[in-house]
């Protein structure tokens, strides 16, 4: 049944150098990702015909650590949302060791939580864009979804780290450990992911955002108290913390995702590649055909919510942009005191991969917008906050660029389960 | 009703880089359409923008040159709006942090007043792709060019503070020479690679008010800027005294009829901040290495010509008119030329010379040296200045010193009194009319009777000894 699950499958795949990191490693990408050859639709008929014609760096570095690309598996529009996206579907059934998921609001960790794997969105701005057919540039990641938690932090060993094609990505040195003494000018070190799971210190409190309570559903709620004092009796306490603009993410993200979508999405002109109507008069016409005849309804009203905000109400996108600055600011002095922060990851009523207008689709991302917002590292464990026989998905969050550590602290806590 | 103009001037410079700003494209205007060309300027999915230090560098040392605040941190907005020129659906500029605040360009007014007229702020910009429409053929077309797709650009926005066309003009004029200076463009309004938008209002004699401003575009030339300033001012006046309010719009110039034209409304665009093209953060550290790069700006240069070499202010304009310009010229001075004598013959022989040949002074064959044993020899008498362009010529062509020429080619002067007394009675006894009516009070007669006997020299007599001669011949006959 592949041809359900991918959208393309690589003829010949060029052969994996032996003994390598990734040797032996299959990985199924979305049809945003370049890779030189493949077509990349990105799931919209804007970009109907197109061929990548480089790889991205996630790619070619997967491939010289020796990682076959498979395939690529069918993707929203756009990467927006999970709809009709067969990612979980080709772990489920072995189609992949790993599989990549453009993660804008959440995609690779809900659908990680609907195949029962890991899913990891690294920090904004440790993996390279460059060759990502995005949407949100301020917040896509590179997310991995896999069934070993080594495979991740392995991927992440990769892929992550300085390239000089993405600006978005700060300066990092190595990690050489803090005996070396060694300082870098940016001050940022590239996280150590050979050593994740060498864990010196053991995780010792968990942050309880007051106001995600809020916003839970009853049985939502006690299965979310129920993984906290699970972990209460290993020795991690929980820490309440208060995000006082906790229930304003959903606004900001989509205020400021729709705004950015928009002009991303300004390049689906027709004119290039991609569909194109037929009989326009002029070409401010075939503009305006071609679109609305690619874009499907919620990636329409995304990009016209974006252009409302940017040529009607640019106020309320000031106003996010400052809420976002608040939000990342009061996460990183959560953080300061507490080891991660803790959420479930889907709802329990809501099925992200039918949802079919923009709000659906934040209907069904509750928990995972707020580390694209921020730009914070995530990760969703499997089967350790299950609500009546349905994994929630614990996600936790860590410091940003200590992806190691959170991958470290996952380790743990999947052991001491 | 008496009005004044409100003018304040936006003017697009390109870099001259040797890169575009967010990919290693080459910046070269002229090449085959569509060849400098690569997924970053054309947008193709999946292409993320870089941005090069060239850009930066060159935008600094330009905004430094015009006396402008260098801001540690500065952003890219997105310009938003559709058109086949522009393959992404905006158009990354500065917008809410520019690079530069303030500045100003200082320059001599139609009261011959010096005023510092003030800048608002300097942004970087990209330009555009480029259309060329094909109306011939059967079914016009238009083809897009994307090599200048890209390429950088800063833009200089004045505060409203210019009141008449000649200002305007002497503005550009000091601008391009200030931004020539730093070397980070070439900043030619006929090349294109300085375009200028103006925008204008009235307002009574007096007041201080700001009202609708017009703005006006497609001025290809600094005479197009002034004329049309000019013609804009006439045209809201009679509006204005007929009783028609002023709208907001924007206005093209015709150089052909002379007139400015209502231009097609285009909506402007919103700006938002761009997600992709980090933040600029300039150290003073960095600023002062790019600073140190900053030669005399020309303002200084004219002040110290005046009192140093003691030129008049326009000479010191003129030999600073360009930096290669300014440093032939002291060259010249160093060589043993008198300040003033220099700058004379600079500009009336050597720059016309030099335009004929088509040379500029970077590659410029005649030496200062030698220009300046020209002059000498012009000073001590030794050639007349009827052979001074036949000696620039020959220096053209080759590395002789001019002393080797006069000699070579014959061009000393005739100084010798009895040669030119021989000449002055050749003149006087086969034009016996000149001397009658040179006689009867027509100066003119007498510069007949040198011209002949100029002729008669071929071209080398003293002609200050022959007026003398001629004189003493005519009184005493």
């Amino acid at each position: 049944m592949q041809e359900t699950i991918f959208s393309y499958m690589d003829p010949a795949p060029p052969c994996a150098s032996e003994n390598n990191i990734l040797t032996g490693l299959t990985v199924a990408i979305q049809p945003n990702l370049s890779v030189r050859g493949w077509p990349a639709q990105a799931g919209s008929r804007a970009l109907e015909g197109f061929t990548a014609i480089e790889d991205a760096t996630v790619v070619e570095r997967l491939r010289q650590a020796g990682a076959t690309i498979k395939g690529a598996i069918y993707m929203s529009e756009l990467g927006l949302g999970l709809t009709g996206n067969t990612g979980a579907d080709a772990l489920k059934n072995n189609k992949a060791d790993i599989v990549l998921i453009t993660d804008n609001l959440g995609e690779s960790r809900v659908s990680a939580c609907a195949a029962g794997v890991f899913g990891f969105k690294p920090s904004y701005g440790i993996v390279s864009r460059f060759g990502l057919i995005g949407l949100i540039p301020s917040m896509e990641c590179c997310g991995i979804l896999a069934k070993k938690l080594a495979d991740v932090s392995r991927v992440m060993s990769v892929i992550a780290g300085n390239d000089n094609r993405d600006l978005s990505m700060p300066d990092f040195g190595p990690d050489f450990g803090p005996e070396s003494g060694f300082e870098f000018e940016s001050g940022l070190k590239l996280p150590d992911f050979s050593r994740v799971f060498e864990a010196k210190k053991p995780a010792r409190s968990c942050g309880v955002i007051k106001e995600c309570l809020e916003i839970m559903e009853k049985d939502e709620q006690s299965a979310y108290e129920a993984a906290i004092s699970k972990l209460a009796k290993r020795g991690i306490q929980p820490i309440e913390v208060s995000l006082e603009d906790f229930n304003m993410v959903r606004t900001a993200h989509n205020i400021i995702g729709a705004v950015e979508a928009s002009s991303s999405a300004g390049k689906y002109d027709s004119v290039r590649y991609g569909h194109r109507a037929a009989g326009s008069k002029n070409w401010n016409e075939m503009y305006l055909n071609s679109r609305a005849e690619s874009f499907g309804m919620p990636i329409k009203s995304y990009l016209f919510q974006g252009a409302y905000f940017q040529h009607e109400n640019y106020n309320a996108f000031v106003d996010a942009a400052r809420i976002r600055r608040r939000l990342s600011a009061g996460l990183d002095q959560a953080l300061e005191n507490a080891d991660f922060i803790m959420l479930p990851t889907i709802r329990k009523a809501i099925d992200p991969f039918t949802a079919d207008t923009v709000n659906e689709i934040y209907d069904s991302f509750p928990w995972t917008p707020i580390a694209n917002i921020t730009g914070h590292p995530a990760i969703t464990l499997p089967n350790m906050l299950t609500c009546k026989d349905m994994d929630l998905g614990m996600q936790i969050i860590g410091p940003r660029f200590k992806d190691a550590n959170i991958l470290s602290l996952s380790a743990q806590l999947k052991d001491q389960a | 009703m008496a009005y004044e103009a409100v003018i304040g001037l936006e003017i697009h410079v390109q870099l001259n880089c040797t890169s575009k700003m967010f990919c290693d494209c080459p910046n070269r205007p002229g090449d085959d359409p569509n060849t400098n060309i690569c997924p970053i300027c054309l947008w193709l999915p999946g292409a993320v923008p870089m941005f090069s230090m060239e850009t930066l560098e060159k935008a600094t040392l330009a905004c430094l040159g015009l006396n402008c605040e260098i801001q540690p941190q500065s952003t890219f907005d997105q310009k938003v709006y559709y058109y086949p020129d522009l393959p992404k659906g905006f158009q990354l500029s500065q917008h809410h942090m520019p690079l530069a605040k303030g500045g100003y360009v200082e320059i001599i007014d139609e009261n011959k007043k010096p005023v510092k007229l003030r800048l608002h702020h300097v942004h970087m910009e990209e330009d555009v792709a480029k259309l060329v429409h094909e109306t011939e053929g059967r079914t016009p077309i238009s083809l897009v060019d994307f090599n200048r797709a890209g390429t950088p650009l800063i833009e200089i926005v004045t505060e409203p503070c210019i009141r008449n066309p000649h200002d305007a003009m002497e503005f550009l004029k000091t601008l391009r020479r200030e931004i020539r200076y730093t070397g980070s463009a070439e900043c030619s309004m006929e090349q294109g690679t300085m375009r200028c938008d103006a925008n204008i209002s009235l307002r009574p004699e007096g007041s201080d008010e700001l009202n609708t401003k017009v703005e006006i575009k497609n001025m290809n030339s600094l005479h197009h800027v002034g004329d049309a300033i000019a013609y804009e001012i006439k045209r809201q006046t009679e509006s204005l005294n007929n009783g028609e309010p002023i709208v907001l719009h924007t206005r093209l110039w015709n150089p052909e009829k002379h007139i400015t034209t209502v231009m097609r409304a285009k909506s402007e665009g919103p700006c938002v901040p761009d997600p992709a093209v980090s933040q600029i953060v300039v150290t003073d550290e960095w600023l002062k290495k790019i600073a140190a790069r900053l030669p005399e700006m020309s303002s200084r240069k004219i002040n110290r010509f005046v009192t140093q070499y003691g030129l008049m202010h326009d000479e010191a304009v003129q030999m600073s008119s360009e930096i290669e310009l300014s440093a032939y010229f002291e060259a010249v001075i160093k060589n043993g030329s008198a300040p003033r004598t220099a700058a004379s013959w600079i500009s009336t022989q050597l720059i016309p010379a030099m335009k004929e040949h088509n040379y500029d002074f970077k590659a410029l064959p005649v030496t200062p040296a030698q220009f300046a044993g020209l002059i000498n020899m012009l000073e001590k008498d030794e050639i007349n200045s009827n052979s001074v362009r036949a000696v620039l010529e020959k220096l053209f062509e080759t590395d002789q010193t001019p002393e080797e020429i006069v000699e070579q080619f014959g061009f000393r002067q005739v100084s010798d009194m009895d040669a030119l007394e021989s000449i002055v009675k050749q003149v006087i006894e086969e034009n016996p009319s000149a001397v009658e009516n040179y006689k009867n009070g027509n100066k003119k007669s007498m510069g007949f009777m040198i011209g002949q006997s100029m002729k008669l020299s071929k071209g080398k007599a003293n002609p200050k000894r022959l007026q003398e001669i001629f004189k003493q011949k005519i009184t005493n006959s």
